[in-house]
């Protein structure tokens, strides 16, 4: 079984996917991607590296009983896709707490979950039978771990389309 | 071509979400909305066939008002997955497009202007179909 666990930048995932209790392997594609240089070019605007998606899903290789956590992990090649969702304004207020990006990012993002952006690419990919949407807004990290546990466990039905956030925009 | 061809021309900001479309057409600066619409509250009650009927309402209601403003045609401006990926819902952005043709206005120069999420890192471009 191999779950992805992807949503916009801020949503919750690496603090999330901390807390599971599953057995499954957890890989956080972020770390693998700055120590393995699985990128192939550099958007130097937005400040981030293009990931190569074909390195990353070769690195990955054949392992199976992962969880993968990252904003990409939905164009791997996985079984169950989970979709942390966030209000975009509450997303803006997480990401200028944690202080890594700037403000022009910051607003993208937010803008990016206002749209469906993630959400629309995972169905698009995976198909909605295989995509599960959480909604991460005023959940504590330890409730939202427990939901993606579920998903694991195949105790969770899968779910797109529950939230609308485009009166944000 | 009329010498105040810029004032007969306004431009159309298409928001496609997962399951809904948002229309605001502005003046070239942007300052000033001329009309707006949102087809979400149909197609959320009937999301397998409202699609192109929601897409078609909005944007004649949209079509009807510029064209009494004074605009003949409209450039484009999409934002959102709506807009490309086959499996969203929502009325979408090409859809809108056809419908506001359709409805009398001239269209312009199209244009995707669909946020990337990203941190230290984002997918390439093109891998979803925008
Ligand atoms: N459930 C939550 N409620 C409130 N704040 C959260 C929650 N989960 C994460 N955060 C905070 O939001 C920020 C982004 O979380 P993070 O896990 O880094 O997101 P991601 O990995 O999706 O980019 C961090 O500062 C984190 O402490
Ligand atoms: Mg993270």
């Amino acid at each position: 079984m191999r779950v992805a666990v992807t949503g916009t930048p801020g949503t919750g995932k690496t603090t999330a996917t901390e807390r599971l209790e599953t057995d499954l392997d957890v890989v956080h594609l972020n770390e693998a991607v700055r120590e393995h240089d699985l990128y192939e070019d550099v958007d130097e605007g937005r400040g981030s590296v293009i990931v190569d998606l074909e390195a990353a899903s070769e690195w990955l290789g054949d392992r199976d009983d992962v969880v993968v956590e990252s904003h990409l992990a939905h164009h791997l090649d996985v079984d169950r896709v989970v979709v942390l969702r966030c209000h975009p304004e509450d997303l803006e207020e997480r990401l200028r707490e944690r202080g890594d990006e700037s403000e022009a990012s910051i607003v993208e993002n937010a803008e990016s979950e206002a749209l469906d952006v993630i959400l629309s690419e995972a169905v698009d990919e995976h198909g909605i039978e295989s995509v599960y949407e959480i909604d991460a807004t005023d959940r504590s990290p330890d409730a939202v771990a427990a939901e993606i546990d579920a998903v694991v466990r195949g105790e969770r039905e899968p779910s797109a389309g529950t939230v609308s956030f485009i009166e944000y925009l | 071509m009329a010498e105040n061809e810029g004032d007969k021309w306004g431009v159309a900001h298409v928001h496609a979400s997962f399951n809904n479309t948002l229309i605001t057409v502005t003046d070239q600066t942007g300052a000033e909305t001329i009309a707006k619409s949102s087809g979400g509250a149909v197609v959320k009650q009937n999301r397998d066939e409202a699609s192109p009927y929601a897409a078609m309402q909005m944007a004649e209601t949209v079509a009807e008002e510029v064209l009494a403003a004074g605009i003949e045609g409209v450039h484009v401006r999409v934002r959102g997955p709506g807009g490309n990926l086959q499996k969203s819902p929502g009325p979408g952005a090409q859809a809108t497009i056809r419908a506001l043709a359709r409805a009398g206005l001239e269209i312009g120069r199209i244009e995707d202007v669909t946020p990337i999420p990203h941190d230290g890192s984002r997918a390439p471009k093109g891998k979803s179909g925008y």
